[in-house]
């Protein structure tokens, strides 16, 4: 075997006890890791009625083959679950080193089942897996608590065993249950969206840290090594990839806002003054940055390290991102560098996603703006651009004090709290991202049709050749959504293997690593059926074609570029595409073809 | 011939600790690999091992790199019996870079997308 370690490690926390399995040769194959293997689990062992925040709720954190081999931008790792936040299907990506340390230590998937009576952390060295107290810990920010898992191991391990580890855990927010808390790992990566932190937290688990001495194996070592070389030179003559590796997403929100599709204020415009600065993306690079920050095997470093010059913000943090920028920035009113900054560091620290953190935020803004949410019950006069208000009441939501225990819910149950549900800028109660869907159509399709809800990273962004065209942008979403399944199965990063450029390379790794003769309709065939399978876990969880749905002021306003977004005309081509019904369920012939007869059993 | 470190540069990718371990044992192992890099908060530190020594020193201390006090087994090169680094896990055999051979062709400096690393005659 080959890339995969072939090991599950099976951690009860209601038990306090663990185990390891094999994993059976057809899992692998048929859903190759990261996002495939991991949704395998979940919907074989979770009935997708429970409540995501109990016990019978697991974790799973699942690597693929290509995690740990050093296949250019592929040492990411999913962390799959049900979600507290859209109840749909969880299945953020995250990159740095956690991924490639759990292979080393021998493991493909970790699942965590159960709920510890106490705080706890977790500790993995090979095959020696301990829980330890984490009373220790509770309460503390996220790398402050990274910090203290270090300096904690001091005493039994040397600098560069510790410097090794790999560490995940969550801040006050997971504590907290805020729904959309995220899982932080390696000092400033996330596992952001669909609120996966509070899952960590319900299970009062903060902290996972893992190293291994172990190795990943490789089918054809000279073919893999040729085929990193002729990638790298080929990385080397690429445009695309020459400006990710300068400015990361720096140079995404300037370029939004000049052709008018950026989130601004709620998503009633989409360009913001205060962002013409950031037209010339040096302007970000030159003020905040420390240095460039790489996952782990990837020669681009798109991530960057950022400092601003504030006591009351010490240290450095990675980020913030064009998302981030977008969502906690023009989208909340506000477009300050430092400010977006201090906003970006609190929810690192804190421990939230910056996106439905974002897009909850600006929902209660534009609700206090309009008077249907009173000051008093807010505590501040919460308007658009108060930053001050906002950082406070940023803590307070990671604590759930006063309103923020109502922001913890997520600008949905806001929105529906001050009976202007439409207010809420979110899909299957998820944030909405950065681009302004009336900008392209098919993002908007894209996002309904996501099944974790409003997010980017599950499909390709059309600005890509081909994809322009909207008579063809159902057909290319359905295509891109199959296709990225398989890049987050790998794990290869979203960022640098989406749009044409590089879908060729995703076969060449998958087959020089694992020595299994994939396909590309076979491959395509794989990404179809993780798509179905989460579309039936969502269906048996209660969500049906009404949460296909758009915010009203996508559908109906024309806010920008004089257009709105035709879901109704869309959706049934999409449906019709996918084999679907016009409710959306996956017809019986459609299941027997991907061999989902069973699983979709009872759906209707 | 040396290979010259140029920590600013490093990205911590790490894709060097993957190319000489696939170099020097066919497979992916950071532990087994000639040069190791230390994560710091605000940079990353390429080291590459060197010879082996048999005591403990009594040097061991803090060592300033950009500001950042640092251990100073990290910042060492030798392989020794206190540290876990350059050292095979399983046999605790040392480990030092051989250049990859004759000719020398350290793959880490091939693979090394940064700069960071660089050949000096």
């Amino acid at each position: 075997m080959f890339g995969w370690k072939g090991k599950i490690l099976r951690i009860d926390l209601s038990r306090g006890n663990c185990s390891v399995e094999d994993i059976a040769p057809d899992v692998r194959t048929d859903f190759i890791g990261g996002r495939g293997m991991g949704l395998k689990v979940l919907f074989d062992e979770v009935d997708p009625l429970i409540d995501p925040l109990g016990p019978q709720n697991k974790l799973i954190f699942s690597t693929g083959p290509l995690t740990g081999t050093g296949a250019p931008a592929g040492g990411r790792f999913i962390v799959v679950s049900k979600s507290p936040l859209s109840g749909a299907i969880a299945n953020p990506c995250c990159g740095g080193y956690f991924g490639a340390n759990l292979k080393f230590a021998g493991y493909d998937l970790l699942i965590i089942e159960g709920k510890s009576p106490e705080p706890v952390y977790i500790f993995i060295k090979n095959d020696l897996v301990e829980i330890r107290p984490a009373g220790n810990l509770w309460g503390k920010w996220t790398t402050e608590t990274e910090r203290q898992i270090r300096s904690d191991m001091m005493a039994e391990s040397d600098a560069w065993e510790i410097n090794n580890m790999s560490i995940v855990t969550i801040g006050p927010a997971g504590e907290n249950l805020v729904k959309f808390a995220c899982l932080m790992a390696d000092g400033g990566r996330a596992a952001g969206r669909s609120g996966l932190g509070a899952v960590m937290g319900s299970k009062n688990l903060k902290a996972i840290a893992a190293t291994g001495t172990g190795e990943v194996t490789i089918a054809d070592v000279d073919g893999f090594k040729n085929a990193v070389m002729e990638f790298l030179e080929e990385g080397r003559e690429n445009k695309a990839l020459e400006k990710r590796r300068m400015w990361g997403t720096w140079s995404l929100p300037g370029r939004a806002n000049k052709t008018g599709t950026q989130a601004a204020l709620n998503f009633q415009t989409g360009y913001s003054e205060e962002f013409t600065k950031y037209e010339d993306p040096a302007y970000i690079r030159d003020r905040i940055r420390v240095r460039d920050e790489a996952c782990f095997g990837c020669p681009f470093a798109c991530s960057k390290r950022s400092r601003i010059a504030d006591p009351e913000y010490p240290g450095t943090t990675k980020g913030p991102e064009h998302e981030s920028m977008a969502l906690l920035g023009s989208n909340c009113g506000f477009g300050g560098l430092d400010d977006i900054c201090r906003a970006n560091y609190l929810c690192n620290e804190l421990g939230m996603d910056t996106i439905t953190a974002g897009a909850t935020f600006s929902c209660a803004m534009e609700l206090f703006e309009e008077g249907y949410l009173p000051e008093k019950d807010i505590g501040y006069p919460l308007k658009f651009g108060n930053t001050e208000a906002m950082f406070e009441l940023m803590k307070k939501t990671a604590l759930r004090r006063d309103f923020g225990n109502l922001l913890a819910e997520g600008g949905k149950a806001v929105a529906e709290k001050y009976n202007h549900p439409e207010l809420y800028m979110g899909i299957k109660g998820m944030g909405m991202p950065a681009w302004h869907p009336q900008g392209f159509e098919v993002i908007g399709l894209q996002y309904a049709t996501n099944n974790v809800g409003g997010c980017h990273t599950k499909a390709t962004l059309p600005f890509y050749e081909g994809r322009k065209d909207p008579a063809h942008g159902v057909e290319w979403t359905k295509k891109d959504q199959d296709y990225i399944a398989v890049v987050d199965c790998g794990v290869l990063c979203w960022i640098i293997y989406h749009g044409p450029l590089w879908g060729e390379k995703l076969l060449s790794w998958l087959g020089v690593t694992t020595g299994i003769d994939y396909t590309e309709e076979g491959l395509s065939l794989i990404g179809e059926r993780i798509w179905n399978l989460e579309r039936l876990f969502n269906l048996k969880a209660g969500l049906s074609a009404k949460d296909d749905c758009l915010p009203k002021r996508i559908t109906d306003e024309p806010r920008v570029n004089n257009q709105v977004v035709h879901l109704d005309r869309m959706l049934p081509e999409y449906y019709r595409l996918r084999g679907w019904d016009e409710k959306g369920i996956p017809t019986p012939e459609k299941l027997e073809q991907l061999g989902l007869t069973k699983e979709g059993a009872g759906v209707k | 011939m040396r290979i010259k470190i140029d920590h600013t540069k490093c990205t911590g990718c790490k894709l060097c600790e993957v190319a000489c371990s696939l170099q020097h044992t066919e497979a992916i192992n950071p532990w087994r690999s000639r040069i190791r890099v230390f994560i710091g908060e605000d940079f990353c530190l390429p080291v590459i091992a060197g010879p082996y020594t048999e005591a403990a020193c009594n040097a061991k201390g803090i060592v300033m790199v950009d500001g950042m006090e640092m251990d100073g087994c990290v910042v060492c090169r030798a392989s020794c019996p206190v540290k876990t680094a350059f050292k095979e896990p399983d046999t605790a055999i040392p480990l030092k870079c051989d250049f990859c051979g004759e000719p020398p062709d350290p793959q880490c400096v091939r693979w090394c997308e940064a700069d960071a690393l660089t050949i000096v005659n």
